[in-house]
């Protein structure tokens, strides 16, 4: 059923939408700027879309916040921010065609009281402007874009993300709303075209997640790229290195003390790897953990060549 | 120089303390921070010194779950058994139980608890938008976690419920989110909207034609019509409803604002998960509620407290003293320098951030909890846990 491991390797900046995701605090943000600047490196032209409250990619880059409009971090290199509410207007007018339409339909009072209620509609509107981006074509018919890195929200938010257009087309098959949707589920479940990707730690509960996760894409019909282990300790000392600094005396304790919780997390690390390799079946990429918590661009340089090394 | 634990903890009364008179208490914080831990390792607190405790979870890790004999869903709480204890090492003097929340489960229990017929209840349990709304409207999970709190706390089979509450996405929602539901549930203006659609589905006529409104129109060119319908027949069914509803949701609010209720938020040293936490703290403020702590987790602790030489000269010497041989490519002694560089590195870095944390919020109490070499799920774990939230210095 399931493809084999080495394909979704093959190519994975070579697709016109990455999506990443995984539990929050895992490095999400991180990875989709590290994957950005590697494509972009290859000579493509690359847009991080960030949908979650708070922009983040264009600090990791040292430059002020994008906002609503797309802006260039590096050459060939830019990103936007995907906000509900501007997304939802500038969806409605596509959609409505009329300003005055609008204004009479969506600025009534009445239904902006409907429209937090109705559910999903933020999600929808949002992966709409994604997938009106990955989609646009300049005017000579070729992809304004190559690559549309989508930083998708944390593993329950954004699976919801991911499956709006099933949900919302087993409730809704007519209308123009209904046309995007089918058209956006093309895109998310065509293999050529997008893959997401997880992002997950060397801990019980992320790696857990990351797992549930790769299952549930898979029962969605959702293709996917690749792991990435994120914030791994490598293993540093021999066991009867451990032991000897253990008993070494108080001249060695703090030494030791350093040690043994250096190797717990590479223990964990190790565990955790091969739990995800057994588990999931995806290439899994292992990225160091990073000292400075402050991630500039010197971390998103480090992993976007750790990506760089497997892709 | 005092070192900022201190400043933080010196003032700080026993946790035993804090939570002694509390029925209701509710661990709040983004996801992945060990909400889960904190809660069960709360309740364990709880049975041994006596009390009958539950913790209601919602998603644990399956270690901890399997470990707590949490192994079937359902809503019903199971008994920690004895032998687990004794393999722990411990004897509680109370018992302590654990329960896993089924979202669907308590929504449909509470719509066949509030509709005054089977019949009604039967046409709200199978609305395609009800099933929708039960389980994945935002606020869902919040309203239906805070319903069977209430629920199990007005049975009186608890000394103390101990709440882990859902890693809200959309920041701190849960004390609103009954209000949310029942907003959409009971909406005047959606009413208005649906006027038409309203009347149409109490009196059973099919929907061939389009609504009329221009606003409906607009609307159904949005969500398309059956979207609509549903919304109006679902609408319908809750008729009546409200009134029940309302009660139960003001009765879970002022539990939740009473005394006997403590709001324990749990972080870590990261900064982002401080920053929810700190949003946490003033959300709840807001409703006038005080948060009675604030748990730490996954602290690291800075190897140099223990003293000893750090660079690399010097370690080579403390090596040779201990006869043991400096191998290896980089050297022992260079892999324990850095590795104690790293280390210490990381403490500090957690250091500055609780700090900040306990100058921001001074008036809370903070309680840390070292990084843990192993990861905690059983018994044993959660008392270790348990005894570092305890301990009146790290």
């Amino acid at each position: 059923m399931q493809e084999p491991v080495p394909d979704a390797r093959a190519g994975l900046l070579d697709r016109r939408l990455i999506v990443v995701t995984g539990k929050g605090g895992t490095g999400k943000t991180t990875l989709s700027a590290a994957l950005a600047l590697a494509a972009s490196r290859r000579g493509k032209r690359v847009l991080v879309c960030e949908v979650t409250a708070r922009e983040r990619v264009s600090e990791l880059f040292g430059r002020p916040p994008s906002g609503p409009q797309i802006r260039e971090l590096l050459p060939n290199l830019y990103s936007v921010h995907v906000r509900p509410a501007e997304a939802m207007r500038e969806y409605a007018l596509m959609i409505l065609r009329y300003e005055t339409l609008y204004n009479l339909v969506f600025e009534n009072r009445v239904v902006r009281y409907f429209l937090v209620a109705a559910p999903s509609l933020a999600e929808i509107v949002m992966l709409g402007k994604v997938w009106w981006h990955a989609a646009r074509e300049t005017e000579r018919g070729r992809p304004r874009w190559d690559l549309v890195v989508l930083d998708a929200p944390a593993t329950g938010h954004g699976l919801t993300l991911l499956t709006v257009p099933d949900v919302f087309l087993s409730i809704v098959s007519e209308g123009p709303l209904a046309r995007d949707m089918r058209d956006m589920q093309g895109l998310l479940k065509d293999p050529a075209r997008c893959r997401t990707c997880i992002a997950t730690l060397p801990e019980e509960m992320p790696a857990n997640e990351a797992i549930e996760l790769h299952r549930a894409l898979g029962q969605h019909g959702l293709p996917q790229g690749a792991l990435f282990l994120n914030g791994v300790f490598e293993p540093r000392f021999t066991p009867q290195e451990r032991t000897l600094v253990a008993r070494g005396g108080p001249l060695l304790a703090a030494a030791a003390d350093a040690a043994e919780s250096h190797e717990a997390r590479a223990d964990l690390a190790v565990r955790y790897e091969r739990l995800l390799r057994e588990q999931v079946r995806l290439p899994l990429v292992t990225v160091p953990y990073m000292f400075d918590r402050t991630f500039g661009t010197q971390a998103i340089e480090k992993v976007a060549r750790a990506v760089e090394a497997i892709l | 120089m005092r070192r900022p634990e201190e400043t933080a903890l010196a003032h700080r009364p026993p946790l035993d303390q804090v939570l002694a008179r509390r029925r209701v208490v509710c661990c709040v914080g983004s996801g992945g921070v060990g909400k889960t831990t904190t809660a069960a390792a709360l309740a364990l607190r709880a049975a041994v010194a006596g009390k009958r405790a539950l913790v209601l979870t919602i998603d644990p890790a399956r270690r901890l779950a399997n470990s707590l004999g949490l192994k079937a869903l359902g809503n019903r709480e199971t008994r920690i058994d004895d032998d687990l204890f004794r393999g722990a090492g411990l004897k509680p003097r109370g018992e302590m139980y654990a329960m896993m929340l089924d979202l669907k489960l308590t929504w449909d229990e509470l719509v066949q608890r509030q509709a005054p017929t089977p019949d009604r209840a039967r046409q709200i349990l199978d609305n395609r938008l009800y099933q929708k709304l039960s389980t994945a409207m935002a606020g869902s999970l919040e309203y239906m976690a805070m319903e069977k709190v209430d629920e199990l706390h007005s049975s009186g089979r608890f000394d103390v419920v101990v709440l882990d509450t859902p890693p809200t996405a959309n920041a701190l929602d849960f004390l609103r989110a009954p209000d949310r539901i029942l907003d959409v549930l009971d909406n005047d203006a959606m009413r208005v909207v649906l006027g038409p659609l309203l009347k149409a589905s109490r009196i059973g006529l099919k929907l061939f034609a389009l609504p009329t409104s221009l606003v409906l129109r607009t609307l159904a060119k949005f969500t398309g019509q059956d979207f609509l319908r549903d919304l109006a027949q679902f609408m319908v069914a809750f008729e009546g409803m409200y009134a029940g509803f309302k009660e139960r949701a003001a009765k879970v609010k002022r539990l939740l604002s009473g005394a006997e209720t403590a709001f324990v938020l749990v972080t870590t040293p990261n900064p982002l998960t401080i920053e929810d936490a700190l949003f946490f703290h003033r959300a709840l403020r807001e409703d006038g509620i005080n948060t009675a702590a604030l748990v730490v987790n996954r602290v690291q602790r800075d190897p140099k407290r223990l003293g000893g030489p750090e660079s690399v000269p010097a370690l080579r010497e403390a090596l040779q003293l201990a006869q043991i041989a400096d191998g290896g490519d980089p050297a022992l002694s260079q892999r324990l320098a850095r590795t104690l560089v790293e280390q210490s590195t990381l403490a500090d870095l957690d250091r500055r951030h609780v700090e900040e944390l306990s100058r921001t919020v001074p008036d809370v109490p903070l309680y840390l909890v070292p990084r843990l070499r192993k990861d905690v799920h059983d018994l044993a774990g959660l008392w270790q846990i348990d005894q570092c939230l305890a301990a009146s210095e790290d």
